[in-house]
């Protein structure tokens, strides 16, 4: 067995840690990748977790909630570690997140470890994981700069602190970050596939933004009218509902027939805030919501009948996390791992060519 | 004048995928995040300077020479 998975609830991170070890036996893991509560101090369980695994490369962020074969967790700590039969090789560093050139120098310097430059990589043969603080609002400008310096595929999450919203971190080798991404290109042994899933239709109604605060991810006008008047109009509500079908409603960049999902967050005055940078001028498709579960299970049942799923890295959303502890599905969704070594965590945004919301991003290492 | 974004994008996005047609598809996402949406010039769309400002900094940004 070239991947394993691991929990532990033990609250003392050094005791977790060495749970963690213990039951992943003989293992010689090359990467060890960990999602922990932010019940654990970041120092104290980034530290644990290298102890742990001296030998390996050890990369982790905090979480709003952890996913593990079968089972949505919270206040655990949840591994999987890959051994060389999994991933031949990773390079790992720290991207400062004061300014998307900071990408620069960290992407080409592990690019050169690989032996490559950046835009020699090879896509179907290198994968970036990118793990970003989730409160630092770098996402967008940081996915971007990567994208314009290479072709490979990045996939993430954005860490979480259980909602409390008041500081996450990203885990590399033993120390803990603020303010940071952690960038890895793996090596993987065999082939990989994304899966990139979100359960949205299209309500086939546009939504223009005409004046927009990029920075703050703010929309003031949307068709050249009051943001929040624009949106509760599409839907078909008063502006005082507005607010409540946000998570029902949100709207999407479509790239074909494939959201890119942005998530309104709150209405303040006129101004409808969101998730994720809104660009002014691109046409958004007002969405409807769909079911989690069926659209995970059948994304999964495809990829899964075309060549078999070996192990799988799961960024899930928070909203969407929270839609299914309200319907009562958060134990569904879980077992709809069951079969396959699968972490995650539940996140403050998922990174898949761009940072978006409202869904799942995954990396599979396939058979 | 007309037609000229729909060339700058297309150029863009043949120098960068070299015929595969997979990064070809990632670059036209990559375009639309960051605000330039492919499908929405034809060779009959207007020469918008300020589109053609925006294509070219996207291309400096990538690395990619575009002739005007």
């Amino acid at each position: 067995m070239s991947v394993q998975v691991a929990q532990s609830q033990h609250p003392d991170p050094y005791a977790a840690a060495d749970e963690l070890r213990t039951t992943l036996g003989e293992l010689k893991p090359v990467l060890v990748l960990f999602f922990a509560s932010s019940s654990y101090g970041p120092d104290g369980i980034s530290a644990a977790m290298k102890n742990a695994f001296p030998d390996s490369t050890v990369i982790g962020c905090s979480t709003a909630g952890e996913i593990i074969s079968g089972s949505m967790l919270n206040n655990s700590v949840v591994a999987m570690a890959m051994d060389a039969d999994t991933i031949q090789n990773v390079h790992a560093d720290t991207i400062t997140l004061k300014s998307p050139d900071f990408a620069d120098e960290t992407l080409t310097r592990l690019a050169k470890a690989a032996g490559n430059t950046p835009i020699s990589l090879d896509p179907a043969r290198y994968v970036g994981l990118i793990l970003f603080d989730g409160l630092s609002g770098a996402e967008e400008s940081t996915m971007e700069r990567i994208g314009d310096l290479t072709n490979i595929q990045v996939i993430g999450g954005s860490a979480g602190d259980d909602l409390a919203f008041s500081a996450t971190y990203v885990y590399l080798n033993g120390k803990a970050y603020s303010n940071t991404a952690v960038f890895a290109i793996l090596e993987p042994k065999k082939k990989f596939d994304i899966i990139k899933t979100q359960s949205f239709c299209s309500l086939g109604k546009k939504l223009t933004p005409t004046k927009v605060d990029p920075a703050s991810r703010k929309v003031i006008e949307f068709n050249g009218k009051p943001a929040a008047v624009a949106y509760a109009e599409a839907i078909g509500v008063s502006c005082s509902d507005a607010a409540s079908h946000f998570m029902k409603n949100p709207v999407g960049l479509m790239a074909g027939d494939e959201p890119f999902v942005r998530s309104p967050q709150r209405i303040e005055g006129d101004a409808v805030f969101f998730y994720c940078q809104v660009r002014e001028g691109v046409d958004l498709d007002v969405l409807s919501s769909t079911d989690i579960i069926a659209d995970t299970k059948k994304i999964l049942d495809e990829k899964n009948k075309a060549t078999p799923i070996e192990a799988l890295i799961n960024f899930n959303c928070i909203l969407r996390t929270l839609e299914l502890k309200q319907e009562g599905n958060d134990a569904t969704y879980g077992e709809l791992f069951y079969d396959i070594p699968t972490v995650g965590f539940s996140t403050y945004g998922e990174e898949y060519i761009g940072h978006i919301n409202q869904t799942a991003t995954m990396l599979a290492f396939l058979k | 004048m007309a037609g000229k974004i729909k060339k700058l994008i297309d150029s863009l996005i043949e120098q960068r995928s070299q015929g595969s047609a997979s990064i070809a598809t990632t670059t036209r996402t990559k375009l639309l995040l960051k605000g330039i949406d492919a499908k929405k010039y034809t060779e009959q769309s207007d020469d918008d300077p300020a589109v053609i400002n925006t294509i070219m900094q996207v291309a400096n940004e990538m690395g990619i020479s575009l002739k005007v």
